[in-house]
C-alpha cells in the first residue's frame, strides 16, 4: 500500500466527530460561565447561608426556645433569643453576627435586609410557630428568597414563653 | 518513504481525543447536575421545616400510616387537626410523601419526574423505616427535602 497521508473524505470525518464534541463541551462550558457569573443572588455564601441557619436552628432544639426580642439599634436589627443561654443575632447592612461569630457577605452586591419579617402563630394544643425572615438584597432588592435566611420554631407554650405577636420595622 | 498518517495511525488520534473531549463533557455535566441538586435538594430552611413538621405530625397520628410498603401521599384531610393547613401554607408544601427506606422498587409513573430524581439522589446510609419527603414550590420552582423517621418514634 503506497499511502502517503489522510484523503479529504478521512479529514472531513475526522473534523466533523471533533466538531460535535467540541460543541457538546462549548454548551456545557458556557451554562457553567453563566452559574459562575449568577449575580442574581448570593451565591457566594451559600455555604455560610447554610451553616448560619444549621446553627441557629440546632441552638433552639438544644437550649428550647422560649421567646425573643426584636429591636433596631444604630442602623443594626438585634434578635435577643430567650434560650437556656440568650443568644443574640446583630444583623447590619453586610454582616451576621450569631453566638458572637461573625458571617460577612461575601457577594459582592449584597447586603442583608434591615427589615426581617416576623409571624408568630398560634396552633391548636398549644403549640406555636415562629417564623423569621432575612432577606438578603441583591443591588438592593430581594429578587428571590433562595439566599433569605429562613429560621423556623415550632414550639409547646409554657409560663415562661415571650414572643411578640407582630413585629413592623 | 512515508509522509503522514495512515489510516490506523488517524483513527487512534481520533478516538483518543474524542475520548479525552466525552470525559470533559461527562464531568463538566456531572458538575452541573451536582449544582441543581445543592439548590433544590434538602435546603437547610427546609430540613427544618421538615424536622418540625415530622414531630407534629407524629403527635397527631402519623405512625398509623407507617405500615404500608409503597409510598404513601400523606395530606391534611389525613389528620384530624385544622393547624395542619397553616403549616402547610406557611411552610410553602405542595405535596408531602412517606416513603419506605430504601425503596428501590416503586411505579415511577406515578409521580412527578423531579420527585422520582430526588428520591434517586438519596442516600441510603442510616437506619430509618421511613422517610418524610416534602415538595415545597415557590418562585414557580419545586424544591425537595426530607428526614428519617421511626415507626413508633
Amino acid at each position: 500500500m503506497n499511502k502517503k497521508g489522510f484523503t479529504i473524505l478521512e479529514l472531513l470525518i475526522s473534523i466533523a466527530l471533533i466538531s460535535v464534541v467540541l460543541l457538546l463541551l462549548l454548551r456545557v462550558m458556557m451554562a457553567l460561565e453563566a452559574i459562575n457569573h449568577d449575580k442574581s443572588y448570593a451565591s457566594d455564601d451559600e455555604i455560610a447561608r447554610t451553616e448560619i441557619i444549621g446553627n441557629i436552628e440546632q441552638d433552639f432544639l438544644d437550649y428550647h426556645l422560649n421567646g425573643l426580642q426584636i429591636k433596631r439599634q444604630d442602623e443594626k436589627t438585634i434578635l435577643t433569643l430567650f434560650m437556656d443561654q440568650e443568644k443574640t443575632i446583630i444583623i447590619d447592612n453586610k454582616s451576621l453576627t450569631y453566638d458572637n461569630e461573625k458571617y460577612s457577605l461575601k457577594s459582592t452586591n449584597a447586603t442583608y435586609g434591615s427589615c426581617l419579617t416576623y409571624q408568630y402563630q398560634e396552633l391548636e394544643n398549644d403549640y406555636y410557630l415562629v417564623s423569621i425572615v432575612i432577606p438578603v438584597y441583591i443591588d438592593g432588592e430581594n429578587t428571590t428568597v433562595k439566599d433569605d435566611l429562613e429560621l423556623t420554631y415550632l414550639g409547646l407554650k409554657n409560663e415562661l414563653s415571650n414572643y411578640p405577636r407582630h413585629f413592623t420595622c | 518513504m512515508k509522509k503522514g498518517f495512515a489510516l490506523l495511525e488517524t483513527i487512534i488520534v481520533i478516538t483518543f481525543v474524542s475520548v479525552s473531549l466525552l470525559l470533559l463533557y461527562g464531568t463538566f455535566t456531572s458538575m452541573l447536575l451536582n449544582r441543581e441538586k445543592n439548590i433544590e435538594y434538602d435546603d437547610a430552611a427546609n430540613i427544618y421545616k421538615m424536622y418540625y413538621l415530622k414531630e407534629y405530625l407524629l403527635l397527631n397520628g402519623m405512625n398509623d400510616y407507617m405500615n404500608a410498603s409503597d409510598i404513601k401521599e400523606i395530606s391534611c384531610a389525613d389528620f384530624n387537626f385544622t393547624s395542619c393547613h397553616t403549616l402547610w401554607d406557611k411552610f410553602h408544601l405542595e405535596h408531602i410523601y412517606l416513603v419506605p427506606y430504601r425503596l428501590r422498587d416503586y411505579n415511577e409513573d406515578d409521580y412527578a419526574s423531579s420527585f422520582n430524581n430526588y428520591l434517586a439522589a438519596l442516600s441510603n446510609r442510616e437506619d430509618y423505616d421511613y422517610r418524610l419527603v416534602g415538595e415545597f414550590f415557590y418562585e414557580n420552582q419545586y424544591s425537595y427535602a426530607s428526614i428519617g423517621v421511626m415507626r413508633d418514634e
